[in-house]
């Protein structure tokens, strides 16, 4: 692999940058009034690090994403909380200039492949002067020179690739090019909203490969929106888990998916088939996630499909508490927990239980 | 057997029940659609009704040739006296009646051609959009003027008939590309694949779902029909044998000479804004129906 | 660039086609009209002292082709001549070439419709942006709903309207011929003022008659750009408003050439109203004119000549389209 050029860009002086998303809420107006989308999140990123954002579509996971860039699109709005970036401040209060500036050079976005992130109309390389020039870059000259580079890193001829159109180039051609624009500006914090959706097997992993080598190579703090676990259980070292627009399990990525405490990621896990064992030991989910106007105003979001569900779930709203290097939000795990050291020997308890059932 | 038959016409007549509260909603949401749907009963009920509140020959008044507006002639007199107002409304049913068969025979040789193209596809698809195209490209206008030379349209159905059968391609295309979207989702093979015959599919899967837009092209239809005739009367290269709001225009333009003095001018607004009247409706209407039938507006 | 050729020659092809067409129309109609005004012309000039001879090529020269003969050699004749550019003679005008008088008209069509189509398209697409930005408020409504109406009213209720206006009620314009005729012709301060004040309600109207489509066509066509997932993308790199703007707009005018090539189609149509209402002595006063007096030769060629540039006027839209969308370029097909 040659990465010498790539390595130490030229302006690296930034280091990886912290986020701290704290009482995050988003609302979209309706015709039957303001209906949140998401509701109170509290999300960390540690600096270096790469953090996946897993749920079902309508768990608010984009929405999340997106307002991470203060971007959310009309109806919407961000309601409530702070989304704090190390050398940027709190992006919720951010306009205009100021945040168009942000957006780009702090912070990439990388979109879903099968999305068309290009303009039809133009070859890569004038979206990417197009880019450089709304950002003050100064020497132009360089700035294609490191895309070309940054597009060489990941497998391609930089030359050809920056002289065509988004019609001339795959889907994981496309991806990678995403990648390149959302980098070239040396931002230190990505946001890839499912990176790998709609690609085949094949791109999907060398995709992944590519955002694992370049996190690493250029120290950045990666969050990955996806609602593929396999994604996130490949390259994320901390996970939070999205349902009804409310994390309800985050944690270091192995302690999520080797002991999940709340019963969704258990079911999630559930619902996964092994390519080794028995097919029929998959089993779905019961239920349907709720859309914006059914999820539940009061009470545990989840309780609808949730097997464990008590009494208490229906009114009260679970707090977010700490059970090992996890934060769960679920009564019967919080009820479960009691004492610190008595939470492994529960949740392991209640495991076997359930599969006795 | 007779009870799923119930059961489909019951499951039909709450569809219906809710169609027209659908409509319902949507006339009152703007009022302005209401307006239009009260312009176009205004309209109808003047070509059907209009002429027998007058008598065969309207009379005239040799005192007053262009009067100006009054109460006994809310739009003045024309040079022969006659008062303008009923010279609109008896003038009315040629122009719609046109407009009508236009209207009809547009619709139906549009949507059969656009249909069979598209059902077919193949050999006769790109022989019969050739076609289209060309008749598409072909000046409209400057086409009827000629023809008018060899054929005299002294009555609307004859009228009706040559522009019906002239403004049916861009009907045609639009369905033909509706038959083929729907080809493409598996519409088509579905059906085949549960063993229903080509007439059931086209009479019963494929046309209830273009119903509203082949009425919407109706409704335009008509309209471009009723400029058409106005225009060519207008122009004066048909006789003057019918009573017909482009005849007026003609006579208070070239005759009258409205266009150099203000005498003449209420005898030319009159048409015009029945022209303009009748329009507004069909934009208002069309609209509604815009929005009845988008369904990315109607799940509101 | 060969796809540009393939496309060019395709255009062609059909052009030709359609005025052979329209050729066809004109000869049968010609061949069909009551009291067949060839013989007619045949039999004056007989009676005026002609040999058959003398009568027979006298005629052949009025009309392009011989009143003998069968039916399909009338036919090739007039085919013939159409090819050596030869239309014959008109009988309005004694002594006029038809293609003489169709070139002297053509400009006054040509150039109006031109100029009236390339204002309403800018005032139009910069409204049609506006109605779609605004799409939800007062202002938004507003012009969809004027854009309606006047992409719904036909041209002659335009010219009347503003005919009415501004040479009745308010006398501040003039109408009738190409410029006021006790002003020397020649390239001269008056002459060229009094041209611009008789063409100004004629382009007035060209343009109003197409400007409620583009308006139309513009919004719809922003607001579809506006949903796609690259201005999104656009937004969240950053990129300036300005430069969104150009991708929204340049992406957004794109499908509106298609419109072009059927608006154009439909001035030079309504052209015939709109001369006759002012008038102004273009093709479309040519082709009543010849209507009204039975110049049937001089009718052929104003007719043949308005589909000439129709379809000329086609193909220059198509060619503007293939120059913007690289995907067309490239052979990857897309709207034509």
């Amino acid at each position: 692999m040659v990465m010498t050029s790539v390595k130490a860009p030229a302006t690296s002086g930034r280091r990886a940058p912290g986020v701290r998303v704290s009482g995050l809420s988003v609302v979209y107006r309706t015709p039957a009034g303001e209906l949140p989308a998401v509701s109170g999140v509290d999300l960390e990123l540690v600096p270096g690090s790469i953090t996946g954002v897993v749920g079902e579509s309508g768990s608010g996971k984009s929405t999340l994403a997106l307002s991470l860039l203060n971007a959310v699109q009309p109806p919407g709005r961000i309601s409530a909380g702070s989304v704090e970036i190390d050398g940027l401040g709190d992006v919720v209060r951010l306009r205009g200039e100021e945040l168009r500036k942000a957006r780009g050079r702090h912070i990439g976005y990388v979109f879903q492949a099968a999305q068309n992130s290009l303009n039809p109309l133009k070859t890569v390389g004038k979206q990417l002067l197009d880019l450089g020039r709304s950002h003050d870059v100064a020497d132009l000259r360089a700035l294609v020179r490191d895309a070309r580079d940054l597009l060489g890193r990941m497998g391609m001829d930089g030359a050809r690739v920056l002289d065509s159109h988004q019609h001339e180039l795959s889907g994981g051609m496309r991806q990678r090019v995403g990648i390149m624009l959302a980098l070239v500006l040396n931002a230190h914090l990505v946001v890839l909203d499912e990176p790998t959706t709609a690609l085949d097997m094949i791109t999907q992993a060398n995709i992944l490969r590519i955002v694992r080598e370049v996190h690493e190579e250029r120290g950045l703090t990666t969050l990955v929106i996806t609602h593929d676990l396999g994604v996130v259980a490949e390259i994320a070292d901390r996970l939070a888990v999205m349902y009804g627009g409310r994390v309800v399990e985050q944690g270091p990525t192995r302690q999520v998916l080797g002991a999940p405490r709340h019963p969704y990621t258990q079911g999630l896990l559930r619902a996964i088939p092994r390519l080794v064992g028995d097919i029929d030991e998959a089993r779905a989910l019961p239920g349907r996630p709720p859309t914006l106007g059914t999820i539940p105003a009061t009470g545990c979001v989840f309780r609808e499909r949730c097997p464990l569900r008590a009494e208490i779930c229906a009114t009260a709203e679970p707090r977010a508490i700490s059970l090992g290097e996890s934060i769960v939000a679920c009564h019967v795990a919080e009820a479960g927990a009691g004492p610190e050291g008595r939470t492994r020997q529960a949740a392991e308890a209640r495991k076997a239980r359930e599969e006795h059932t | 057997m007779t009870a799923p038959t119930i059961a489909a016409g019951g499951a039909r007549a709450t569809l219906r029940r809710n169609f027209w509260r659908g409509v319902w909603r949507v006339l009152r949401r703007k009022p302005s659609r209401m307006l239009g749907v009260a312009i176009m009963i205004l309209f109808t009920l003047m070509g059907v009704l209009g002429p027998m509140l007058y008598p065969e020959r309207l009379p005239r008044d040799d005192n007053a040739l262009y009067g100006p507006p009054s109460w006994a002639h809310p739009f003045g007199t024309d040079f022969e006296g006659t008062d303008v107002l009923a010279l609109v409304i008896t003038g009315s049913r040629y122009v719609l009646l046109t407009g009508l068969v236009t209207a009809v025979i547009t619709v139906a040789l549009g949507t059969g051609i656009g249909l069979f193209a598209g059902f077919r596809r193949g050999r006769w698809d790109s022989v019969l959009m050739r076609i289209t195209d060309m008749k598409l490209t072909i000046p409209g206008l400057p086409l009827l003027l000629v023809l008018s030379t060899v054929w005299k349209f002294s009555s609307p159905l004859a009228m009706g008939l040559v522009l019906g059968l002239l403004g049916w391609g861009g009907v045609a295309r639009a369905v033909r590309a509706q038959t083929l979207s729907l080809r493409e989702r598996g519409f088509i093979e579905a059906a085949r694949g549960l063993g229903l015959s080509t007439p059931h599919i086209i009479g019963r899967e494929l046309l209830p779902g273009m119903a509203p837009f082949i009425a919407m092209n109706m409704l335009i239809a008509v309209t471009g029909a009723v400029y058409a005739q106005v225009g060519l009367f207008f122009l004066g290269v048909l006789p003057f044998e019918a009573n017909n709001w482009g005849v007026m225009l003609n006579l208070a333009v070239f005759g009258g000479g409205a266009l150099t003095t203000t005498a003449a001018l209420p005898y030319l607004l009159a048409p015009l804004l029945a022209i303009l009247l009748l329009t507004l409706g069909i934009v208002l209407v069309v609209d509604a129906m815009d929005e009845i039938f988008n369904p990315r507006l109607r799940e509101e | 660039m060969t796809v540009i050729a393939r496309r060019l020659g395709g255009h062609l092809a059909r052009g030709l086609v359609m005025i052979l067409v329209v050729t066809t129309i004109s000869f049968v109609i010609i061949r069909n009209i009551p009291g067949d005004p060839l013989l007619a012309r045949y039999e004056k000039l007989i009676e005026q002292g002609m040999s058959p001879e003398q009568a027979e090529r006298a005629t052949a020269v009025l009309y392009g082709f011989m009143p003998s003969g069968s039916l399909w050699e009338q036919y090739l004749d007039y085919m013939s001549g159409l090819f050596r550019l030869d239309l014959g003679q008109s009988v309005s005008m004694p002594g006029a070439q038809v293609t003489d008088v169709l070139a002297s008209a053509a400009k006054w069509t040509v150039l109006p419709v031109l100029v009236g189509t390339l204002l309403s398209f800018l005032v139009g697409v910069t409204m049609g942006v506006y109605a779609a930005i605004r799409r939800s408020g007062k202002l938004g409504d507003v012009l969809a709903v004027s854009g309606s109406l006047l992409h719904g009213l036909p041209q002659y209720v335009l010219a009347l309207l503003l005919s009415a206006i501004f040479t009745t009620l308010l006398p501040i314009l003039s109408s009738g011929g190409t410029a006021d005729i006790m002003v020397e012709p020649g390239f001269n301060a008056a002459y060229i003022g009094s041209l611009i004040e008789h063409a100004t309600l004629p382009i007035a109207t060209y343009a109003l008659a197409s400007y409620g489509g583009w308006i139309l066509a513009m919004k719809s066509s922003v607001v579809t750009v506006l949903g796609d997932d690259f201005i999104l993308a656009a937004e969240l790199r950053g990129l300036r408003r300005g430069t969104v703007f150009r991708y929204v707009a340049r992406n957004a005018i794109l499908p509106l050439f298609t419109i072009l090539a059927l608006s154009l189609g439909l001035l030079f149509g309504g052209a015939i109203f709109i001369e006759r209402i002012f008038n102004y002595p273009g093709l479309g006063l040519l082709l009543i004119d010849s209507i009204t007096n039975r110049d049937y030769a001089l009718m052929g060629g104003a007719f043949l000549l308005i589909t000439v540039a129709i379809v000329i006027a086609n193909i220059a839209a198509d060619m503007l389209y293939t120059a913007i969308d690289p995907r067309v370029r490239s052979g990857e097909g897309g709207a034509a």
